[in-house]
Order: C-alpha cells, then sequence, then structure tokens
C-alpha cells in the first residue's frame, strides 16, 4: 500500500494484467459483496466524503496500453489506467494533444480524469474532458462489462455513457477503455499579464472580455500568497488577470495587440507580455495550483461567470490570507486557505460560501481537507444541481451492492 | 373508437389543458402518426399541446394513473421515427412552449422553453456578438427540446461539435410526473454527467421543459470555399490533408455529381455538372488567420488534383451556398419520387473505401444512390432512389442500404451520426453493441423511466428478441 492510498480502508490492493482479468476481480467482489475502491494515479483520494466500508483497491496500474492511434482521424484509443503525461508525449508525436490541463499529469489517470471530471484553465479555448470522450467501456458493479459510444467523432447510437460516466467518481462504473478526440496542438501560445490593483478593476477587464475581439483561451485571475514567488507576476500588485491566446502566430500576435489596445481604451493597466520561457512556468503554476496537498483546506466554487469576483470578495473576507485562483472566463474559482476556517465548515462553507456560489447559480465542493474535520455529504459535494432519488436509481441499477467507492458521493 | 381507459383520460387532459390545446378527432390525429421517417405510422389516441411545465407534470401524472404511454413531440423533422407512438397513447406536443426566456450575454447562455424553434434563438441573437453553435439542415423547422432530444448534429458541429457540447442543464418532467431541473447556466457539476446522458436519448427518459443553452462568441470572418474534383478519391485525400496540416474547418461537406446535378436544376448555382465530387469548406474565426487558412486549403486541394477552387465572392454569395447545401434533401424530389437516406459514420480517413462500396452496392442492387456527406465528421448521407411503387425495388433499397450501414460498422464506424436509432435502425442495436451493453442501457432507462411508458418501443430493442424486421424503406424530406 502507498502512502496515497492510507485514508482509504484497503484490506488488499489488487493489480489486474488485463481489462478481462479486471472484469473478473470485479465480478469476484460482487459475489462476496466486497467493495471495490478503483485506483488510478491515486491523485485525487481527497476529492469527495472519505469512504469507512473495508474493500479491495482495485489498481488500473497494468491497465495502460494504448490500443489504437489513428492520428489522421484526430482520434486515439487507450485504456484508462494510461497517465495523461504518456498519453500526452504519444498523440504531441503526431504534432496532437488532448487538451486538459491536470496537475500531476505524470500520475493522473485518463480514466481518473474523466471520472473526476476534471478540468484545468483551457475551458474558455478547449472545453471539458466530456467534450473528449467519444466512447468508453467500464464494468459496472455487478461485473457487468459495458460500453457505449464507439471510435468515431460523430455517433447518436444508444445512451452517451461517455457523458453519464464522466464525473461518476467510479461510483457507476470502473472506467477501462477510452477513445477521446484529439486536436492539433496550435503552433503558438502566449501569455499577457494585466496587474491589477483590486477586485473592481478585475470585475471591468472581466465584463469587457465579453465583447472583446479577442478570444483568450484562458482567462485566469490570481491573487494571495501562493503567486508570490511567481517570477512571471510582479510582486507589487496584489491581483493580476492572466490571458492566455494560441492559435497561429499571425493570430495570436493579433490578440496580443488587439487586447494591449483595448486594456487602454479602457484605461485599465498595460499588460506584460511574458516570455515563452515565463509562460511556460506560469502555466505550471495554473495547472498545478489546486494540488498542493498540505493546504489546510482547498475548496473549489462553480458558478456562472459574473458571479466570480463577488466569491472570491467573500472567500476574502472570510480567510485574508487565502490564495486564490480563478478560471475566471468559465465562473470556477478555487480557494486554498491559509487556516482552516475557524468557525467550522457548516458555517463557512455551508453557511456562507455555498449560498454566495448559488446566488450565481453555482455551488462549492471541498477539493482537499486532510484533516478530515466536519466532512458531511453538504460541506463536502454542496447541492447538486438533480434529484437524489434519480441519481440514487441510477446508482443501485448499476451498483445494487453499493459495492464501488462507497461512501464517496452523495448516496445515501 | 376510443378504449374507456383513452376517454377517462381525455376527459382529465381536457381540464389540464383546455378543449383548445387538444385533438382527438382522427383527422387530426392522423397528421401526427409519424415524423420524418414515414414508414412505420401509427396515431396517437389523444394529442395535447401544454403551455407550462406544470401542465406537462400533470399530464404525465393522469398517464401513470391510467396506465398508458405517453410521448413528445417538437416539430416532428427527426428521421428514424423518435416521435412514432407506438402502442398509441397520448402524445405531448411542446410548440406552445415557445419562449425565448432569457438571453445573458455576460454569462453566455440563453433560456428556452423546448418549443423554440432553432433559428428563432439565431434571429434572437443577431447583433449580440453571440449565436448558438448546432445549426441542423432542419433549423428553420426543428425545435430546440426535439435538439435535445436527438443530439442533433449540422455542417458545423466539425468545430463546433454537435447539441450536447452547448447544452448546460435542462428542466424536466421525469417518467413519473415529477419535475426536476438537472444541470444550470454554470454548467460543470459534481457528480455522473445527467445532462449529457439525457441529450441525445431521443425521449426515452424525460421531457425536457426547458433548456439552458451555451452560446459562442461570433466569428469575426469566414472564407467559403468550393473545391471541384475528378474524383472523390481525390476530394477525400484533400479532407485528410487539410485536416491532418492542423486546420480545423468550421464545416467541411461534400456532395457528388448526383447530387450536384439536383441541386443544379434547383438553385442554378454554375455547378460543374461534370465534376465526381466537390468539396464546399468553410473556416472562421479571427480574420488575421483566415487568409493564410484559405491559401493552406487552396493549396491542400490542388495537390490533391482539385480541378479548380472557387471562393464565395461575399456574404450574399456564401449563405447561397449554404441554403443549397442546406436544402439539397428538398432538391433530390427532381431526381426520384421516393428516397431513403441512410446516417452511416466512418472514421474519416476511411471515406474513399466506404464511398467505393456504397458505389458498389449501388451497381449490385441496381438502384441509384447520390451522396451528401459531413466529410469533415465521416459523416454519410447515401442517398438511394427508388420507386415506391415496385415491390421489388424496395426490397433492393433495404437490402443495400444494410450492406452500407453494415459495411460502416466494419469500418469502425457508427449506424447513426445523428438522426437517431428511434424504430428505424433499432434492429442495428444488436450488431453495434453486445447484449451486456444494452443490458446497461436498459439499467439507465429503468432508473429514469422504470414502468417504459414514456417513449416506448424505442432505441432499446426488447431484450432476447432480434428486433423488428423493417419491409419498408423511409423516404425521408430534409436532412
Amino acid at each position: 500500500m502507498t502512502t496515497e492510498t492510507l485514508s482509504l480502508p484497503l484490506t488488499e490492493t489488487v493489480t489486474p494484467q488485463d481489462q478481462d482479468e479486471l472484469v473478473q476481480r470485479v465480478t469476484d467482489c460482487f459475489e462476496q459483496q466486497v467493495p471495490v475502491y478503483p485506483l488510478g494515479g491515486c491523485t485525487s483520494l481527497d476529492y469527495g466524503l472519505t469512504p469507512q466500508r473495508e474493500g479491495i483497491g482495485l489498481s488500473l496500474a497494468k491497465i495502460n496500453r494504448l490500443i489504437d492511434f489513428p492520428a489522421r482521424d484526430l482520434t486515439v484509443t487507450v485504456e484508462a489506467g494510461i497517465t495523461m503525461a504518456t498519453l500526452a508525449e504519444q498523440v504531441a508525436a503526431e504534432g496532437l494533444q488532448l487538451p486538459i490541463h491536470v496537475p500531476e499529469a505524470d500520475q493522473a489517470t485518463v480514466g481518473g480524469v474523466i471520472a473526476t471530471n476534471w478540468n484545468g484553465p483551457a475551458r474558455p479555448g478547449f472545453g471539458v474532458i466530456r467534450d473528449y470522450v467519444i466512447g468508453i467501456s467500464a464494468v459496472d458493479g455487478k461485473g457487468l462489462p459495458y460500453r457505449g459510444g464507439g471510435r468515431v467523432v460523430k455517433n447518436v447510437a444508444g445512451y452517451d455513457f461517455c457523458k453519464l460516466l464522466t464525473g461518476s467518481l467510479g461510483t457507476l462504473g470502473v472506467i477501462t477503455q477510452v477513445t477521446l478526440r484529439l486536436k492539433p496542438i496550435p503552433p503558438r501560445t502566449t501569455t499577457l499579464v494585466v496587474p491589477l490593483s483590486d477586485l473592481e478593476q478585475a470585475e471591468q477587464l472581466l465584463s469587457h472580455l465579453v465583447d472583446s475581439q479577442a478570444t483568450p483561451s484562458a482567462v485566469e485571475l490570481l491573487s494571495g500568497e501562493q503567486w508570490q514567488n511567481c517570477a512571471a507576476l510582479d510582486t507589487e500588485s496584489p491581483w493580476h488577470l492572466t490571458l492566455s491566446c494560441c492559435g497561429s502566430e499571425e493570430e495570436v500576435s493579433w490578440m496580443a495587440g488587439q487586447l494591449e489596445k483595448e486594456l487602454q481604451e479602457q484605461s485599465l493597466p498595460a499588460a506584460r507580455q511574458l516570455s515563452d520561457d515565463e509562460h511556460e512556468q506560469l502555466w505550471d503554476k495554473l495547472v498545478e495550483f489546486s494540488a498542493d496537498k498540505e493546504d489546510p483546506l482547498i475548496i473549489q466554487a462553480t458558478m456562472v461567470p459574473s458571479g466570480t469576483t463577488t466569491f472570491i470578495h467573500e472567500a476574502r473576507q472570510l480567510d485574508p490570507a487565502c490564495s486564490i485562483q480563478a478560471h475566471a472566463g468559465s465562473g470556477i474559482v478555487i480557494v486554498r486557505f491559509a487556516e482552516f476556517p475557524e468557525d467550522g465548515l457548516s458555517r463557512t462553507l455551508v453557511g456562507i460560501l455555498q449560498p454566495v456560489a448559488a446566488a450565481a447559480h453555482g455551488n462549492v465542493v471541498i477539493l482537499s481537507n486532510p484533516s478530515g474535520r466536519e466532512m458531511t455529504s453538504r460541506s463536502t459535494w454542496g447541492s447538486i444541481p438533480a434529484p437524489l432519488s434519480l441519481l440514487s436509481r441510477i446508482k443501485n441499477n448499476f451498483d445494487p451492492g453499493n459495492l464501488l467507492n462507497p461512501g464517496r458521493f452523495v448516496y445515501p | 373508437m376510443v378504449s374507456p381507459t383513452i376517454a377517462q383520460v381525455v376527459g382529465l387532459l381536457r381540464e389540464i389543458v383546455g378543449t383548445e390545446n387538444l385533438l382527438t378527432s382522427a383527422s387530426e390525429r392522423i397528421v401526427y402518426e409519424c415524423d420524418g421517417f414515414v414508414v412505420e405510422k401509427n396515431s396517437p389516441d389523444v394529442i395535447v399541446f401544454p403551455t407550462s411545465t406544470e401542465q406537462v407534470a400533470r399530464i404525465v401524472q393522469a398517464c401513470n394513473t391510467a396506465d398508458i404511454p405517453f410521448l413528445p413531440r417538437g416539430a416532428g423533422t427527426s428521421l428514424a421515427g423518435g416521435c412514432l407512438p407506438v402502442g398509441g397513447g397520448v402524445m405531448i406536443v411542446l410548440t406552445r412552449m415557445k419562449e425565448i426566456l432569457e438571453i445573458n450575454i455576460r454569462d453566455h447562455y440563453a433560456v428556452v422553453q423546448p418549443g423554440v424553434v432553432n433559428v428563432w434563438l439565431t434571429q434572437a441573437l443577431q447583433g449580440s456578438g453571440y449565436h448558438y453553435a448546432p445549426d441542423p439542415s432542419s433549423q428553420s423547422a426543428c425545435t430546440i427540446g426535439g435538439n435535445v432530444a436527438t443530439n442533433s448534429g449540422g455542417p458545423h458541429t466539425l468545430k463546433y461539435g454537435v447539441t450536447v457540447n452547448h447544452v448546460l442543464g435542462v428542466e424536466a418532467v421525469l417518467a413519473d410526473g415529477s419535475i426536476a431541473v438537472i444541470g444550470g447556466p454554470a454548467g460543470e457539476m459534481p457528480g455522473p454527467d445527467l445532462v449529457g446522458a439525457m441529450v441525445g436519448s431521443e425521449g426515452t427518459l424525460a421531457i425536457v421543459t426547458r433548456v439552458w443553452v451555451r452560446l459562442t462568441r461570433d466569428p469575426q470572418g469566414y472564407r467559403t470555399m468550393l473545391g471541384i474534383f475528378e474524383s472523390v478519391d481525390d476530394a477525400t485525400h484533400a479532407i485528410s490533408a487539410i485536416i491532418g496540416s492542423g486546420i480545423i474547418p468550421a464545416a467541411l461537406e461534400m456532395m457528388d455529381q448526383g447530387i450536384l446535378v439536383a441541386l443544379e436544376e434547383a438553385f442554378q448555382f454554375g455547378f460543374p455538372l461534370d465534376a465526381e465530387a466537390i468539396l464546399l469548406i468553410e473556416v472562421d474565426g479571427l480574420e488575421a488567420g483566415l487568409d493564410t487558412q484559405r491559401d493552406d486549403i487552396i493549396r491542400h486541394c490542388e495537390e490533391a488534383g482539385a480541378r479548380e477552387v472557387r471562393m464565395a465572392a461575399d456574404q450574399q454569395e456564401r449563405l447561397k451556398l449554404w441554403k443549397c447545401r442546406k436544402q439539397a434533401f428538398g432538391a433530390i424530389g427532381r431526381l426520384s419520387s421516393s428516397f431513403c437516406t441512410q446516417d452511416g459514420v466512418v472514421p474519416r480517413t476511411q471515406l474513399p473505401s466506404i464511398f467505393k462500396k456504397i458505389q458498389e452496392t449501388s451497381k449490385k442492387y441496381d438502384i441509384r444512390i447520390v451522396n451528401v456527406f459531413h466529410a469533415g465528421d465521416g459523416n454519410l448521407h447515401p442517398i438511394l432512389l427508388f420507386d415506391e411503387r415496385d415491390p421489388e425495388q424496395v426490397k433492393r433499397v433495404m437490402e443495400a442500404s444494410g450492406e452500407i450501414l453494415d459495411a460502416c460498422l466494419d469500418a469502425g464506424g457508427s449506424v447513426t451520426g445523428e438522426h437517431g436509432i428511434g424504430v428505424e435502425k433499432i434492429q442495428y442495436m444488436n450488431k453495434m453493441f453486445r447484449e451486456s451493453d444494452l443490458q446497461a442501457m436498459r439499467q439507465l432507462r429503468d432508473a429514469f423511466n422504470p414502468d417504459n411508458r414514456l417513449s416506448p418501443g424505442k432505441m432499446l430493442p426488447t431484450a432476447g428478441a432480434c428486433g423488428m424486421e423493417q419491409i419498408h424503406p423511409g423516404r425521408q424530406a430534409a436532412l
């Protein structure tokens, strides 16, 4: 057992050599009514409620082959245990990418990214993982192997299990294989950094971007101690908005020029275009920000973009020393608390921050809480916008023994 | 003659929606006996036109109490029998729930009722700098509720994706008559992506009564080109070269000689009638990159052997080109009284071999086939022309269609890219999926629709049965 899996009540960890053996393991567990905890790269085991029932860890470490890579079709079929870094390396050889940026990519697996619906900063330009999964195979809690979709980019035959399993947290099936759409790696990417003195300026810029002629593929609002040692950002400004543009040389240089012009017209501070090295360094930090497990509490809020600055303001009130990364173009705010909230999670999250997000049609979830204190369904998952009765019926049909990752999600 | 149960339900339904929103006479019901798939027909026992979500919920509750089937319908432009009332029952037509409830540019979403016609939203957004991306060819008639049910595509899916990529949330009446809000304007939410699973479920999981859709920034500009090729092989090589070079056009459509002749007769656009294939290629985005992309595309076409690459001179000519493309199916009437359109998909690099297969099939069965493809997606629309008065021809059309779809499956593809399974292709589900896959699909359906009163007889073959034997091809009027 590795240290990463210590949070799980595992009696043993098994590592099937192939998908058939994995199906057999799950079938055996169903017959013996033993819980199964699927393990990919173990980078997100602190996401969600902490399971209590003893069971086996089912490692996908050996279910990690690249099955088919018809590069000209812009698709790839891989087993779910392949790491994001290995996948990226393989497809980059043909100039292609899966443009989903996740922390700890050398450990995080494709199956895990789909199961946790993890999406990085590039949502405005490239969308989310659900847009890229076009075929999926999984094993349900009875050992029933099932698949949906296929290997073509357009397909409406049957129910879309690719979508159902996105975000399913390993509770409706162990994902074993997927087919993904890919995109060409853009020839050029650059980042502009706009130093800002306060949230009002940030709001002014964000509202302006709605009508901007430029179309940045990532719009990040950053603040707090965790960003202070980042060479790409200056130390004086309390807030930074970064705008990453990608495309051809022509497109990128036009966008950079246009954004500079628009900032001037808006009487906003001038932007600094980062060097390629600085861009790389900043991007790395933007991707890895949420993964620091040392912090006492990390939360992620999702809401409509116009709610972003109000939410950040409230979070700052609760913890003036917190560090913030907002995927501001998409209404996602990640808050790393410097201290575990004194008033506790039910007051801080359920009482204050969840309602603030809800007012912007959103929700707040806990990404990491190493102390494990006050992890209730409500504090951890917020309010899920779907009837619990419906979710439970689906869960029951796919996993009648409640054996797949039991205790992780909101099911009763 | 209505059965006693139906008669009782009609009374209840009349109370719910009012006399003006209910049809029961045979002559009125016959209008609703099928969608664009006209082979199998069955009139619903009663048709209701609810005007609110609460009415839909009460209608569903009434159907449940009386134990009679019910199903939703939008404009009825679907092509696979998705709104065929199998077993009769109550048809819930959502075209009187047609309000655009909200347009929010700051947060890039709109909220619409299911009966809003796709193009109404396009029109409402004109000048805002944003648009709703899915643009099925039937967009001037089809409803957004229907688009959600069928996960509609259209020519611009290559770059922008299909309906599911643009739906953020739904309000729906579930099969038990309860009202559920799933997802919402913020999009991403924790837990299984139920919104994604509901899109494309062909009305078998719930009745959508409100939709939150994503709005997309308008491109600054377009370049629209027409590549003229001596052979389909050359055209498909050009497609591979364009996409292989890293350009993702907004649309990449192929039309063969057969369809060009019909289009030219209908629209006099000036299409060359001796070319074997033309590609309609459109790139969009920032003006800054478009001329380079255009030049690259022209070069790739020429290197692949294009006889000529023409440019749409202005917006007027561009729109005329798209009008031709979107009305291609209307023009087929000039070639044949009856036709049957298939909707197979293959990996895009398999286009040359599948086209060859289609030509061979055409010869083998002596059935004329013309083609219009969403080539960039590998989505084929071979159109089989025939005379439906000749039962022997009809039989050959069925066999030829089956052979083409089987070839799509052999090439690693699908039997439907955007039209859906409905009742038309239900017998192919056993070919595309294993029994365990279908069992998992039934598990999902049963969680939403445990009594299978909502849209029965669709998409999933009955367990253990080998599917309905289809005896007659479709005669479809639109793409």
